[in-house]
């Protein structure tokens, strides 16, 4: 399963992170950092999926944006690297439409793809379906 | 990567910054979240972040008490408040007006108010039973897409001593036209199952139903809930094997809607979903085993392609033929398979030949233990 999605910058700042199992607020931004930087510190020969405490990272690089997404051990770490692809393409198809950014619109869209740590839908009409809908409703 | 995802990748970063996006003067709903971005982007120390945050945190608090606050400004500061919890600082007096914000906004507020819930709470949170009247209100709406947002969020936290208030609306929206409502309507049913197994043993009946529904979309969404069931059991779910297989060879042939394809591949994430299935089945079975070699066969044989999520495909088959009854002639493939991943070039691929358990050579008869040894 999947256990978290973040997306940060290479400063290491979080832009969006996402839980699907509890974790403390207090703990978070010391998860974050610590999984960030073991991304970062990764050479370029190196695959793109770390042995991370007792699970395991797949990050994945756009410019200056890193994805890293968390997952139990047993999870098909290519597959979730390509999720991950298809959650940028998916922003790709909304955002070159919208001229807005909202931190809200992205994580609605993540809803739509990750509930529970499965991947429900992978379809981008269907992901970005309900987002249109509810922007549609309220231009019009 | 097309051009166009290249522009907008390095266009990413800015977008999530708001630093140069054109236009963004015309935002003025999202230009404070921009500045507070911004803000935060440009400082070097945690001291200083602190600092920054502690005093939005106060701007928040004072807006969200006072009565003139609209709907509007209210989603906006929910926003806001997601973002500061982000960075670690707790926000917990906008938890209320997150639950507000669902009651009372139109549309898109509502839709952001259930986002900041979900986000704030936890399954044992007090304020989470304030959400359930809410909840049930637009599961009954006549406005399809606050059931929808009514039942993500139900997918996503609810408490489950209130588990009888909503499973038989819930279950209504099984039946539903929409195959959204019918799909998110699974969702929740797997939910629930995650939370609180016994408050749906009653209904495996429509689990089935979902199986066997028309839309894919429905029909995959049921298979979280099998994937569950026939890791704890296994040998219940047995007689399901044969319409696992008869999913997974329309798939693999082709039969999707175009859109459910990713790069070409027909739904390579919903393919690998069902070999994980298959192989739990398979594994130890031998007379299971048999009922899907031709479909893996025909699985190793499709993924030609020279893309990554072909690989992964491939690699969830190759997993699945070690785990069932061996057939020689699968694992003669499974191993070449691992092979050109062990000597590829692509980094990933290595690590995924590496990777795959060994420990299933005993069982090769001689020839395939040759082919894998070299």
């Amino acid at each position: 399963m999947i256990k978290f999605v973040l997306m940060v910058n290479q400063q290491g700042q979080t832009r969006l992170s996402r839980y699907y199992e509890p974790v403390e607020l207090s703990r978070r931004a010391a998860l974050e950092a610590d999984a960030v930087r073991c991304c970062l510190s990764r050479k370029k020969d190196q695959c793109s999926f770390v042995e991370y405490k007792d699970f395991k990272l797949v990050y994945r690089q756009y410019a200056a944006l890193i994805i890293v997404v968390g997952v139990s051990d047993g999870e098909n770490e290519l597959s979730i690297y390509e999720l991950i692809h298809n959650f940028v393409e998916v922003l790709d198809k909304h955002f070159s439409r919208v001229i807005m950014f909202n931190l809200d619109s992205i994580h609605i869209i993540l809803d739509e793809m990750i509930q529970n740590g499965h991947i429900v839908e992978t379809n981008k009409n269907r992901i970005l379906a309900p987002l249109t809908a509810i922007n549609k409703m309220v231009e019009g | 990567m097309s051009d166009v995802v290249e522009k907008t990748l390095t266009a990413l970063p800015s977008l999530l910054s708001l630093d140069s996006q054109p236009g963004s003067a015309k935002l003025s709903s999202n230009s404070k979240l921009g500045n507070l971005i911004r803000g935060i982007t440009e400082l070097t120390s945690k001291h200083e972040e602190e600092k920054l945050i502690q005093h939005e945190l106060s701007s928040i608090k004072e807006q969200v008490s006072s009565p003139n606050t609209t709907m509007r400004q209210m989603r906006e500061l929910m926003v806001r408040a997601v973002y500061c919890e982000m960075l670690g600082y707790e926000a917990s007096f906008s938890y209320i007006h997150a639950i507000k914000l669902a009651q009372q906004g139109n549309v898109l507020e509502k839709r952001v108010g259930y986002l900041a819930v979900s986000l704030f709470l936890n399954e044992n949170h007090e304020l989470l039973l304030l959400l359930v009247n809410t909840v049930l209100k637009d599961l009954q709406s006549t406005n399809l897409i606050e059931v929808c947002m009514a039942l993500t969020v139900v997918c996503q936290i609810f408490p489950k001593d209130m588990i009888p208030a909503i499973l038989p609306i819930v279950e209504e929206k099984l039946n539903h036209p929409k195959e959204i409502i019918r799909r998110k309507a699974v969702l929740a049913l797997h939910k629930f199952y995650l939370i609180a197994p016994n408050q749906v043993q009653h209904i495996h009946n429509k689990f089935r139903k979902a199986l066997c529904d028309k839309d894919p979309g429905v029909m995959t969404a049921s298979l979280h809930i099998y994937l569950q069931l026939i890791q704890e059991n296994a040998e219940a779910y047995k007689d399901l094997t044969a319409s696992f297989v008869t999913i997974l060879k329309q798939v693999v042939g082709g039969k999707l809607p175009m859109d459910f394809n990713y790069h070409s591949v027909p739904a390579p994430w919903l393919q690998i979903q069902l070999l994980r299935i298959l192989s739990l089945l398979g594994k130890n079975d031998q007379r299971t085993s048999e009922v899907m070699y031709e479909v893996l066969d025909e699985s190793l044989r499709r993924a030609e392609m020279n893309h990554n999520i072909t690989y992964a495909i491939l690699y969830e088959c190759v997993k699945c033929v070690y785990t069932i009854h061996p057939k020689s002639e699968l694992l003669e493939k499974a191993a070449t398979c691992i092979g050109n991943f062990v000597l590829s070039p692509k980094i990933n691929l290595k690590y995924l030949g590496d990777s795959t358990d060994f420990s299933h050579r005993g069982r090769c008869d001689d020839s395939t233990s040759t082919n894998i040894m070299t």
